[in-house]
C-alpha cells in the first residue's frame, strides 16, 4: 500500500462518520487528495487557446493548486485542485509566437468572474425580468429534449434555429453536423465587426473567401487603408510580433509603414506617414496607387493633395516588397466592396500575392455554411439556441433584434453570464469557461501555413455546468428518434481524423477587372448632421463581449488612458470653435436617436467627424459593464454595405451638441499616473477639498 | 559577479497596445480600484503607456512611452523613506518591504516619474477572482505604497534555480510579466553587469536615452528612440 492509497483510505474512514452530518462526504473528501501532478507551490502549465476573439491564439496557462468553493452535482464544497493563474502565449503556436495581448492576457478572468453562472436555470418571471429558478441538468435536458421532440413530431424541424459566432473551429462544424442531422437549418452566425465584406472581395479578386495574412516582416513598405491590424482587427498579435520584426532594422533598412484614415487609430498612431482621408474615399487612392486613376481625380474625390498620391504611388512602386492592408471603417461604408477590391487590385498590380513581404492565404478547413442574422429576424424561429452571442447588444436599435427574439416562443441559451440577450432566454444551460473544457481553433489568417489546434481542459470545472457540443450530444441521443452518426463526446470527436487542414480554394487565373468607383452615400443629410459617426472596436472591449471583465474596464485606453466610461472624441480645434472643453456632456444624435456621453478632445481626428468607441453601454451584463457609459451601435442607421447585407457602420451621419458642463467624477475617467487626486482639467470645476 | 537587472524599451517597436499593463495586473495581483475610485486618481498600473500627441489633424503624430519603476540607481524614494521599505538591494533593485510601510507617501512624492501607487484600501476581488492571485507575490493590505518590482518573485526563481545547477541566470531565460507578453518584443529584459546580455549591448546603442536623464536618479531603463524614415534607406 504506498502512502497516497494509506492517506484515502483513513480519511474515508475516519472522517465519513463526522462529515456525512454537514454534507457530501464526497466533496469534502477530495480535499484530502490532491490532483496527482500538483506540487504544492510548484506550477505546471497546459496548452489551451484564447477566447477573446476569433484569431485563435494559443495560450499557455499556469496551473497551481489551490483551494476552491466549488458547485458540483448539487453540493458546494471546498477542494484543493489545479487553477489557472496567468495565461501567456504560447511559443510553440504560430498565431500567438509566444505573446498574447491586452484582451487575452484578462479573459482568465472569464472563468473566476463572480457574476458567473453556475448551474442551469429556468426562466420563472416575465421575460427579461432576469428571475430565474435552478434546476437539475437531468431537468434540464429533458425539457430541451421535449421541445425537440415536439418540433420533429409537427415535422418543423426546420423551425429550430442556433445562433453563435463565427469562429473557425471544428466546435461549429460538430455543431453543424448535429443540427443537420436533426434537420434544422444551418447555424446563424453573428458578429458586430463581420470582415464579410473583405472576404467576399477576396473570394472575388483571389479565390480566397477569408481573411488574409501579410507578412510584415518582410515587407519594406506598407500601406494600410483604415485596418487596425496592430490593435483590434484581424490577428493582432500575430501581425503585431511579424511589425515588431519589421521595426527591427537599423540605420539604412527601415521600412516604412503609411496608415490611411480619418481618424489616427492605435495602429495608425504607429504609421511613418499618417495620411487624412474623406470617409468612403479610400479605394479611389488605392486605384490611383494602382494606375487605374488618375492622380487628380483621386485627388479631388479622396482630399489628398494630389503630390501626395503622387509620391505614395512612387513609394508603392519603387520600395517592394510593398503591401496594402484594408480593414476596418472602409469597408463599413455602402461602398465598402469597392474599397476592398480596390486594394486587393493594387496588391495584385503589385505583385505581392503569395510573396514574401506581401499578402497570402492560409489553408484552413473549409468553411462551414452559415445563415446572417437577419435570416432569423425576417422568419422568428420556434425554438432558438443562442451560444454565446449577444446581438441585442451589438446591433442597431432599428434592426429590433429584441423584439424579434421576444416573439421566439422558446430561447435557450448557453452562456456563461446573464446579458441582455441571455436574459430573454426560457432555459439558460450554462458552458464550461474554454479553460474547463476542449476547446480547438482552425485559424483563418496570422500564419501563411495552417495552425490548427486542440487542447483539452487546463482545470476542473468549478461548477455545475456543462460543455456546451457534449450538452447537444447528450440531447441528440435523447430525442425520441436519436440521430445516427454522432461522436459519443466533443472530445472524441476532436481527436477523429476529420477536415482540420483542408486545401485552400482555387485560385482565380485571370486579374480582376477595375473596380468601378460608387460614391458613399450616408444616412443623414449633411446640412443638419454635419459629423461623420465612426464608432471603433475599442482596445479594452473589442465589440462589447468582454466588457464585463474588470482587469479590461480599468485598463487605460491607448489613445485617451480612458477607463470605466464612454467619450466621444472630438477634434481639438472643432471643439475650441464649438466652445466645447474636455469633459463637457455631448449629445450626439443620428436619425435614429441620441446618446450622451463626455467629450475628449483627440488632435488626431478629422474636424467633421466624431468617434464612440464601442464596448461600453451595457444594461444588462454583470456588475461591471451595467450601466456604464453609452453603446454606439444603439444609434446606427440600418444602412447596408451595398450587395452584401453586411451593416454599413460607417455610414451613419450625426449632430453634436453641448448639454452640460464637465463632471468632476464618474464622467470621463482619464488615468494620469499614481496618485493624483484630482485630473488636471477638472481643476476649478466642480467641488473643491 | 552580481547581477544588476536592467531593461529597454524600444519606443520605434512599441505599438501602445498595453498587453503589458494587463499582463502586470495579472501576474502581480493588482487590484482594480472601481469607477469612481479611479475617478479619483487612485487606480493603480505599475506599468502604464503614455502618449504624447504634435500637431493637430491631419499633421498629427503620437509617441507611445512605456513608463514603470524606472529602478534608479540613484532613487528619489529610497532616500525619504523614514522606514527604510524602499531601500536598494544586492541586485540593484529598488526594493519595497511592504511589513515596514508605514504610509507616509514621502516617496510618491520624491518620485521623478509618479510610478509608485498607494493602498487607500484594502484591496477587493469578489469571489472567486480570488483564485486567480499568484501565490508567489503578496497581496498588499491598505496604506501600503507598492510599485513595479521588474517581477522579483520571477528574478528569484530564476536565481534559485540557476544556483541550483552552479549556473548563472543565461540572457533571455527571465523575464518579468510585461516583456513576456509584449507582441512586438519591444520590451528587453536582463543583467546590466553582463556586457555580452542583450539589455547591456541596448543600453549603449546610439538610440538610447534614459527618462528625465537630467534630474540625476540614474535610471536603469534605456529607451530607444523611435526613428524616421528616410527614403534612400529602403533602395
Amino acid at each position: 500500500m504506498d502512502r497516497r492509497h494509506f492517506i484515502r483510505l483513513t480519511a474515508i474512514s475516519g472522517t465519513t462518520a463526522a462529515l456525512t452530518a454537514c454534507g457530501n462526504p464526497e466533496n469534502q473528501l477530495i480535499r484530502f487528495i490532491p490532483e496527482e501532478e500538483l506540487v504544492p507551490g510548484l506550477a505546471t502549465y497546459k496548452p489551451s487557446i484564447c477566447p477573446a476573439c476569433s484569431a485563435g491564439c494559443g495560450v499557455i496557462a499556469r496551473v497551481m493548486e489551490g483551494d476552491a468553493e466549488v458547485f458540483r452535482t448539487g453540493q458546494a464544497g471546498v477542494i484543493k485542485m489545479g487553477l489557472a493563474k496567468k495565461l501567456e502565449g504560447n511559443p510553440e503556436d504560430a498565431i500567438s509566437q509566444g505573446k498574447l495581448c491586452a484582451r487575452g492576457q484578462a479573459s482568465i478572468q472569464i472563468t473566476y468572474h463572480p457574476d458567473r453562472l453556475d448551474r442551469p436555470k429556468k426562466r420563472s418571471g416575465e421575460r427579461g425580468s432576469g428571475h430565474y429558478t435552478d434546476i437539475t441538468w437531468e431537468e434540464a435536458i429533458k425539457e430541451l429534449t421535449g421541445r425537440l421532440n415536439e418540433l420533429a413530431a409537427a415535422n418543423d424541424q426546420a423551425s429550430l434555429a442556433y445562433l453563435t459566432k463565427p469562429r473557425h473551429n471544428r466546435r461549429l462544424e460538430l455543431i453543424a453536423s448535429v443540427l443537420q442531422k436533426f434537420g434544422a437549418t444551418a447555424p446563424v452566425t453573428y458578429e458586430f465587426f463581420s470582415d464579410d465584406v473583405l472576404r467576399r472581395a477576396n473570394a472575388i479578386s483571389f479565390g480566397s473567401h477569408q481573411l488574409p495574412t501579410f507578412d510584415l516582416e518582410h515587407a519594406r513598405y506598407v500601406i494600410s487603408f483604415g485596418a487596425d491590424f496592430l490593435g483590434t482587427w484581424n490577428s493582432a498579435v500575430a501581425h503585431s510580433a511579424a511589425y515588431g520584426r519589421m521595426r527591427q532594422g537599423g540605420p539604412g533598412a527601415r521600412p516604412k509603414f503609411v496608415h490611411v484614415d480619418a481618424r489616427l487609430t492605435q495602429t495608425a498612431a504607429n504609421a511613418d506617414e499618417f495620411v487624412a482621408c474623406r470617409p468612403g474615399t479610400e479605394g479611389l487612392l488605392a486605384l490611383a496607387m494602382a494606375g487605374d486613376e488618375t492622380a487628380d481625380r483621386a485627388a479631388e474625390v479622396t482630399g489628398v493633395p494630389v503630390a501626395t498620391v503622387q509620391r505614395l504611388a512612387k513609394e508603392f512602386a519603387a520600395h517592394g516588397p510593398s503591401v496594402a492592408i484594408i480593414g476596418g471603417a472602409p469597408l463599413a461604408h455602402t461602398n465598402g466592396a469597392f474599397h476592398a477590391a480596390a486594394v486587393n487590385r493594387l496588391n495584385e498590380v503589385a505583385k505581392t500575392i503569395n510573396q514574401p513581404g506581401g499578402v497570402s492565404f492560409a489553408s484552413h478547413g473549409a468553411f462551414i455554411a452559415t445563415r446572417p442574422l437577419s435570416a432569423i429576424i425576417d422568419a422568428v424561429p420556434t425554438v432558438l439556441l443562442v451560444d454565446d452571442v449577444n446581438p441585442v447588444f451589438a446591433s442597431p436599435a432599428a434592426w429590433k433584434v429584441e423584439d424579434a427574439f421576444k416573439r421566439v416562443p422558446y430561447i435557450v441559451s448557453f452562456g456563461q453570464f446573464i446579458d441582455e440577450t441571455s436574459v430573454l432566454a426560457d432555459l439558460i444551460l450554462p458552458d464550461h469557461s474554454f479553460l474547463e473544457s476542449w476547446v480547438d481553433a482552425i485559424p483563418e489568417s496570422g500564419s501563411a501555413k495552417a495552425a490548427p489546434s486542440k487542447c483539452g481542459p487546463v482545470m476542473r470545472p468549478l461548477y455545475d455546468t456543462r460543455s456546451t457540443p457534449d450538452v447537444l450530444l447528450e440531447v441528440s441521443r435523447r430525442l425520441a428518434t436519436p440521430l445516427a452518426g454522432l461522436p459519443a463526446s466533443f472530445e472524441e470527436y476532436l481527436n477523429r481524423e476529420g477536415a482540420a487542414s483542408g486545401s485552400p480554394a482555387a485560385r482565380s487565373p485571370q486579374p480582376a477587372a477595375r473596380p468601378t468607383w460608387t460614391e458613399p452615400s450616408f444616412d443623414g443629410e449633411a446640412a443638419q448632421y454635419p459629423f461623420h459617426f465612426m464608432p471603433y472596436a475599442s482596445a479594452q472591449f473589442h465589440d462589447g463581449s468582454l466588457a464585463h471583465l474588470p482587469w479590461l474596464q480599468e485598463l487605460p485606453d491607448p489613445m485617451t488612458s480612458g477607463m470605466w466610461c464612454s467619450w466621444v472624441e472630438i477634434n481639438e480645434r472643432k471643439a475650441e470653435e464649438l466652445g466645447i472643453h474636455q469633459g463637457d456632456i455631448i449629445e450626439v444624435t443620428s436619425t435614429q436617436g441620441s446618446l450622451r456621453a463626455p467629450a475628449f478632445l483627440n488632435p488626431g481626428i478629422a474636424p467633421d467627424a466624431v468617434a464612440i468607441p464601442v464596448g461600453q453601454g451595457h444594461t444588462n451584463f454583470t456588475r461591471y459593464a451595467s450601466n456604464r457609459g453609452v453603446n454606439p451601435i444603439s444609434i446606427l442607421a440600418p444602412v447596408i454595405v451595398g450587395d452584401t447585407g453586411a451593416l454599413a457602420w460607417s455610414a451613419t451621419r450625426v449632430k453634436i451638441a453641448k448639454v452640460g458642463d464637465a463632471q468632476t467624477y464618474d464622467s470621463l475617467i482619464l488615468f494620469a499616473g499614481a496618485t493624483r487626486e484630482r485630473p488636471e482639467w477638472a481643476h476649478g470645476r466642480g467641488d473643491e477639498h | 559577479m552580481a547581477y544588476r537587472w536592467g531593461m529597454a524599451v524600444d519606443i520605434d517597436k512599441c505599438t501602445g497596445c498595453e498587453a503589458c499593463v494587463v499582463a502586470c495586473h495579472a501576474e502581480n495581483n493588482i487590484p482594480t480600484v472601481s469607477a469612481q475610485q479611479a475617478s479619483r486618481g487612485r487606480a493603480m498600473h505599475w506599468i502604464r503607456v503614455e502618449r504624447y500627441y504634435e500637431g493637430n489633424f491631419p499633421d498629427v503624430k503620437v509617441k507611445f512611452r512605456p513608463v514603470l519603476c524606472q529602478q534608479c540607481d540613484n532613487a528619489p524614494c529610497e532616500a525619504v523613506c523614514p522606514t527604510y521599505a524602499a531601500h536598494h538591494n544586492e541586485d540593484g533593485l529598488n526594493a519595497q518591504v511592504y511589513n515596514r510601510c508605514i504610509g507616509t507617501r514621502y516617496c510618491a512624492n520624491a518620485c521623478t516619474y509618479n510610478v509608485r501607487f498607494f493602498n487607500f484600501f484594502n484591496p477587493e476581488w469578489p469571489k472567486p477572482l480570488h483564485l486567480q492571485l499568484n501565490p508567489d507575490v503578496s497581496v498588499r493590505e491598505v496604506g501600503v505604497m507598492e510599485k513595479c518590482t521588474f517581477c522579483v518573485q520571477r528574478i528569484k526563481a530564476a536565481k534559485t534555480a540557476a544556483k541550483a545547477e552552479n549556473k548563472t541566470v543565461a540572457d533571455g531565460t527571465l523575464q518579468p510579466a510585461c516583456a513576456q507578453a509584449c507582441p512586438t518584443s519591444a520590451i528587453v529584459f536582463g543583467d546590466l553587469n553582463d556586457p555580452n546580455s542583450r539589455v547591456a549591448r541596448l543600453a549603449t546603442s546610439p538610440r538610447g536615452s534614459k527618462l528625465l536623464e537630467d534630474l540625476g536618479a540614474e535610471p536603469k531603463i534605456t529607451y530607444l528612440a523611435k526613428q524616421p524614415w528616410h527614403e534612400q534607406d529602403s533602395y
